[in-house]
């Protein structure tokens, strides 16, 4: 009945560290960002948000495929997301709308992470948000690099 | 699939209409009197939130520290319980021993609150005929004297019994506080985020309490500041205390001069309708998003709906079904988010049923 209060997130520590974003935490700061996680599971075709929609959360894609399209049309991709990396992470700085959809191409396990629980660590664990805000910048760097060249 | 002009856009929401706020109101007040009637839950229930907020930063060092979640909750809880007893048994200990002096002190400065009381009638009945025709002073000096012979038993005696009533009531509150450590971050959310705003208030109302006393020369005036905004917490009878405590104060200090007490009294009144009309809504209601109209409005809703407790629950409450009525409102208002629920059904019913057919 209280099956809520055990520890739900599968994501293992060995996964999270393989992310860019998180991959100058410690052992112990890992622990802490996998207790913020939220797992969710689509199912292919299903929509994950829509392109105007207000973002508030970045997703890490732990299995299946994911497409990034203009809305509604998944068969001309902007981009396709694979297992081991993430989408929607503009929300984690503002509740901006989305500049895309997003579809599960095939069934997916997600993680999700909101930027709700990233300003309350900028609060309580300063250390640890600035080292992923830290990458969070260097990951945009490269993202903006990649767009002039 | 659709062309993409065609492809429906999600709407912008615009938070909860007219009708989800009537809903939003009306479930707090039944929450109001629901909650009224487990009173004795409600309460180390929100004692044990403050206590977890208290209790959270030193559990963080020690999870830093790698001790697990559950063992920093078991000895940052089991820390505080063990601090709480010895200065409990100190406490009494120390109050024991000044127990005569305090009563004497208390005693004095309850004479000298009854002398301005009679100063300042006698004033009256000199001023105006009709109520010393009317015997004021007398009436009141008559009611003051039979008040006080039957004061412990009238009061201090309920007060005492419902103390010992409610203690093992209390003694939950370290109890849930170390399951709300352990077991936090899933449902303590939003409430918890009032608490701070709370002690920001009451950190505003100290300071602005204590401003004004030592503006007049009150001695003590911080003190006094500090113990009237803790008094504060207890919805109207705190507040009253408060006020009593400053009057007899500045009465006893300030024998020779009652301006000192009618300053006093102003000053108070001047102070509690800014923590209530303006302090309040303005940190919690601002921390859960509420019109400070709103927030005022629904203090005095609390108050007739559940009485004193009406009146400490009523915003905390009224924040979760803020918050609820605000997501209802939204899905049922949101036909893409509907649709694109439905879909997800429909997806799950084939995919369960793929191989039956």
């Amino acid at each position: 009945m209280l099956g809520f209060l055990r520890a739900a997130v599968g994501t293992d520590l060995h996964a999270l560290k393989s992310l860019s974003l998180f991959a100058d935490l410690s052992p112990r700061e890992l622990k802490i960002v996998q207790g913020l996680l939220h797992e969710r599971e689509y199912l292919a075709g299903e929509v994950i948000f829509d392109e105007g929609e207000e973002g508030n959360a970045l997703y890490i894609v732990r299995k299946g495929r994911v497409v990034i399209c203009r809305q509604g049309r998944p068969e001309h991709p902007i981009a396709e997301i694979g297992a081991g990396s993430f989408f929607g992470e503009l929300a984690l700085l503002d509740p901006a709308p989305r500049s895309a959809q997003a579809r599960a191409l095939e069934p997916c396990q997600l993680a999700v992470f909101f930027g709700s629980d990233l300003l309350s660590l900028l609060e309580t664990e300063s250390r640890l948000s600035s080292r992923i805000l830290f990458q969070f910048a260097r990951h945009l760097g490269r993202r903006l690099r990649g767009t002039v060249l | 699939m659709t062309a993409a002009h065609d492809a429906p856009t999600p709407v912008a929401h615009r938070g909860p209409g007219p009708i989800a706020w009537v809903g939003i109101l009306a479930a707090t007040c039944l929450l109001l009197v629901a909650l009224n009637h487990i009173l004795w839950l409600v309460v180390p229930a929100l004692m044990a939130l403050v206590l977890s907020y208290v209790l959270d930063p030193p559990m963080r060092r020690l999870m830093y520290a790698g001790l697990s979640r559950q063992g920093a909750a078991a000895l940052v809880t089991s820390v505080f319980v063990v601090a709480l007893i010895v200065a409990s048994f100190a406490l009494i200990a120390w109050a024991g021993a000044r127990a005569e002096d305090w009563q004497a002190g208390v005693e004095r400065y309850l004479r000298a609150g009854a002398g301005l009381l009679e100063r300042t009638l006698a004033l009256l009945e000199g001023r105006w005929s009709v109520l010393a025709r009317a015997g004021l002073a007398e009436s009141v000096t008559t009611w003051m004297n039979e008040y006080s012979e039957t004061f412990v038993k009238r009061q201090v005696q309920p007060l005492a019994v419902s103390i010992l009533a409610w203690l093992p009531a209390l003694l939950l509150g370290p109890f849930l506080a170390f399951f709300i450590l352990r077991d936090g971050r899933r449902f303590h959310g939003f409430i918890a985020r009032a608490v701070p705003n709370a002690y920001f208030e009451r950190t505003l109302d100290t300071v602005a309490l204590g401003l004004g006393l030592w503006a007049l020369g009150l001695p003590g005036a911080w003190l006094l500041g500090l113990i009237c905004a803790v008094l504060a917490w207890v919805p109207y009878v705190g507040s009253i205390a408060g006020c009593v405590l400053v009057v007899l104060v500045a009465a006893t200090d300030f024998s020779g001069d009652p301006k000192m007490a009618y300053w006093a009294i102003m000053l108070f009144i001047f102070v509690r309708l800014l923590d209530d009309f303006v302090f309040l809504p303005a940190t919690v209601g601002k921390s859960l998003k509420l019109h400070p109209l709103v927030s005022v409005l629904m203090l005095f809703v609390g108050g007739a709906v559940a009485g004193v407790p009406g009146l400490a629950l009523v915003l905390p409450l009224l924040g979760v079904a803020a918050v609820v009525g605000a997501a209802l409102s939204e899905i049922v208002t949101d036909r893409r988010l509907r649709a694109r629920h439905a879909l997800g059904r429909r997806l799950r019913a084939a995919q369960a049923a793929a191989d039956l057919e």
